[in-house]
């Protein structure tokens, strides 16, 4: 074991599985029947189911908040109570929060159109307007557990999960943090579903309440995952993964960067991670056997596809929570736009 | 010892702003006093207050939807890349801080039925809605496929983009990296601004006592970054040397500074520590300095905290009292100003200062432009949600 590597100590997430913290069932989910908002028709998605979040993590109050954020605090607390962590015996000034997201704070965004709508620009809502920032959520996150270390919320086309997991490590490999918690995540609304489907982007299983093909292509997904990074040797932490070298480009030679990124190494699981995009789904990462070679290949789910850019980490879990075992593991994925991400991992 | 392969440097600097294309229109309008602050309501009808304004913005690329935000950013990579040959810039990273991004491509009406919306046109101005957009069309604009992102952090953006593509050059994750941030305005974030009482009417006067608020401003600025030894291997010229950035969080308040600065003053430290400077070394500070009551005083006292054991008065400036507060755009476009104030010796005072904060430490730069050379100047920025972050640039001895 590469002890100068960050590892993956603890998981917590809000997902359509419910709030959770470590790994989950993994068992395929079929997509939820969408009554949020009235639709011209039957329409589905992978919807977190309403919960009330000081159900879960005590004295939590989240009234003023968004889903997003609620979900980013409870993801967040369910991760460091796995990693079990004392925040209390660590420097808090050097923990860093990353969060990944695709659309941001997008509810109370919309919330704030409506208060435009409504009673114009100049009576819009107060309140509203600092929490549709992006960087609200994880702001929250550091407000609530008192985590004063660097604060970054990134977006990246088809690939923010990944990317923010590659920075958070850089962030430790160079000394600028101790620890960090990655988050991943995204908000379904109305606005967002019926722009893909005006943009001819959504499932046939989106319109059809029957069990999903294998190849059901993009259903959209929401939910938060949170992963807790630290470097190795903390007595009694949980040791998920360690997280090695990773690569993300939005096109050129994935083939040739990947195969520099593994060099010698010789892989024992290919865990697909493709996001959003209808065709990106289901595919062996776009890589090829040629590659990956007689790997374990660990499919992508639609559950985490349908999450979009903030899908990496719950492809993760999805993939960790079928305890594939020890060995040498590349999450990898293609975007319909010729974008690619591939990270190293040693599974535990 | 420096080592080539670990020490950032600048070696390309493209700006639009109120000012125009290019950094010789920012600085020259800055030596000459020029504030850029006009009445919002010639702009956007029925809003009152000041605003600063991009005139210069190239026409919109027929057949694609960009957002005024992703035609900012364009044409400050533009700039930013000058000469560079397609080829060469290929593989190169993008980190590109933005807050606003498509949302100038979407109105009120959206809220009232998306699906019709986006039936009447909306489809294309939505799907520019994205803060990742920003990046990709800077991407798409000049032929990079290397690793691209975006970074919404409110204020702290744009010097938070910086300072992560310092650390993605450090892992070779791409052999250079274009850094920056792009903001346009829009009836978003001027409704929101008002909401909040935090607009004054009148151009600001960042570190007044009187001051009343914050003027919001559009433009963007980008970095050409790369290792001293890339550039020295393309003979690049090397504008500046990025020694130290840090990132914290104040974790006090959702929006508001922490009163007394103390997480805007740890995350001074540390960039300081970073590029193994001392506080005596510090030439120059270009202050978040937004105009607003809460932040201009909790600044103050992190410079107090941070500067502490200096002998000698830290020089303070807030340039947004020429073109106003463009959000995630802040912290590039005044990085850009700082490595500006290195190369010219010109240190940029604050407009309208006449009635400082006191300060046993700080050195208000207010009224006549003030010459002296440096070799280490600083920029500061912070935003909602208690981000700092902090960027030491120092001179390039060849």
């Amino acid at each position: 074991m590469n002890t100068t590597l960050p590892v993956l100590t603890g998981i917590g997430s809000v997902t359509p599985y419910g709030p959770l913290a470590g790994l989950i069932s993994a068992e395929p989910l079929e997509p939820s029947v969408i009554t949020a908002w009235a639709t011209p028709g039957l329409r589905r998605a992978f919807l977190v189911e309403p919960f009330r979040p000081a159900s879960i993590v005590p004295g939590l109050k989240t009234r003023r908040l968004d889903r997003l954020s609620a979900w980013a605090l409870v993801a967040s607390s369910l991760a460091l109570c796995d990693a079990g962590i004392d925040l209390g015996q660590m420097d808090r000034s050097r923990i860093a929060v990353f969060f990944a997201t695709g659309f941001g704070c997008v509810e109370l965004t919309e919330a704030f159109y409506q208060s435009a709508a409504t009673n114009g620009w100049a009576g819009t809502d107060p309140i509203t307007f600092p929490e549709t920032l992006s960087n609200a959520p994880a702001s929250h996150v550091a407000l609530f557990h008192d985590l004063r270390g660097p604060n970054v919320t990134v977006s990246s086309k088809s690939f923010a999960a990944e990317s923010s997991l590659l920075q958070a490590a850089s962030l430790l490999r160079h000394g600028q943090a101790d620890m960090a918690i990655v988050l991943a995540g995204d908000t379904l609304t109305q606005a967002v579903y019926e722009w893909y489907e005006a943009a001819n982007l959504l499932s046939p299983a989106c319109f059809r309440d029957e069990p999903m093909s294998a190849a059901g292509g993009f259903i959209p997904g929401e939910g938060v995952v949170a992963m807790v990074l630290e470097p190795a040797g903390r007595p009694a932490a949980r040791h998920y993964a360690t997280l090695g070298a990773g690569r993300w480009a939005t096109g050129g030679d994935a083939q040739a960067s990947i195969r520099e990124l593994l060099g010698d190494v010789h892989l024992d699981f290919t865990i697909c991670a493709g996001n959003g995009a209808p065709c990106a789904a289901t595919s062996l990462t776009g890589l090829g056997r040629n590659l990956v070679g007689e790997t374990l290949v660990i499919p992508a789910q639609p559950v985490a596809a349908g999450m979009g850019e903030a899908g990496g980490l719950l492809h993760l879990l999805l993939a960790l929570s079928k305890r594939p075992g020890p060995g040498e593991a590349l999450l990898s994925g293609r975007s319909a736009h010729g974008g690619f991400a591939a990270l190293r991992l040693e599974l535990s | 010892m420096i080592d080539a392969k670990k020490t950032i440097v600048v070696t390309g600097i493209g700006v639009i702003s109120p000012y125009g294309i290019g950094l010789s229109s920012l600085r020259d309008g800055m030596l000459r006093g020029e504030c850029c602050l006009r009445q919002a309501r010639e702009l956007y009808p029925g809003f009152e207050g000041t605003v600063a304004a991009v005139s210069a913005l190239p026409p919109p690329v027929e057949g694609h939807h960009y957002s005024r935000s992703d035609r900012l950013a364009m044409a400050a990579a533009r700039d930013a890349v000058g000469d560079l040959s397609d080829s060469g810039l290929r593989e190169s990273g993008i980190v590109m801080a933005s807050t606003v991004a498509g949302l100038t491509e979407i109105d009120p009406e959206i809220s009232k039925g998306p699906a019709a919306w986006y039936r009447h046109g909306g489809l294309s101005r939505a799907a520019s809605y994205q803060v990742s957009r920003v990046a990709a069309s800077v991407g798409e604009h000049l032929g990079i496929q290397g690793p691209a992102c975006a970074v919404s952090v409110a204020c702290a953006s744009g010097a938070m983009a910086i300072a992560l593509a310092a650390n993605m050059l450090l892992d070779e994750a791409a052999p250079m990296v274009l850094a920056g941030g792009s903001d346009a305005l829009c009836p978003f974030t001027l409704s929101g601004f008002n909401s909040l009482q935090a607009l004054d009417q009148e151009p600001c006067r960042p570190f007044s006592q009187d001051r009343k608020g914050l003027n919001l401003g559009e433009g963007a600025a980008v970095l050409v970054l790369e290792t001293l030894a890339h550039a020295q291997q393309r003979d690049a010229r090397i504008l500046a040397v990025l020694r130290g950035w840090a990132m914290t969080n104040d974790a006090s308040h959702p929006t508001a500074p922490q009163k007394d600065g103390m997480g805007l003053a740890i995350c001074i430290e540390r960039a300081l520590e970073m590029a193994a400077c001392s506080v005596e070394e510090v030439g120059y500070v270009n202050a978040h300095g937004t105009g607003t009551p809460l932040n201009d005083i909790a600044e103050t006292h992190a410079y107090e905290n941070a500067f502490h054991g200096r002998r000698r008065l830290i020089p303070v400036s807030s340039t947004k009292s020429y073109f106003g507060h463009c959000l995630g755009a802040a912290g590039a476009l005044e990085a850009a100003i700082t490595i500006t104030v290195m190369q010219t010796g010109a240190l940029f005072p604050t407009l309208r200062l006449n009635n400082s904060i006191e300060s046993s430490k700080i050195d208000w730069l207010r009224g006549e432009l003030r010459r002296e050379p440096l070799s280490v100047a600083m920029s500061v920025s912070a935003g909602f949600g208690g981000s700092n972050a902090a960027l030491v640039f120092g001179s390039h001895r060849q």
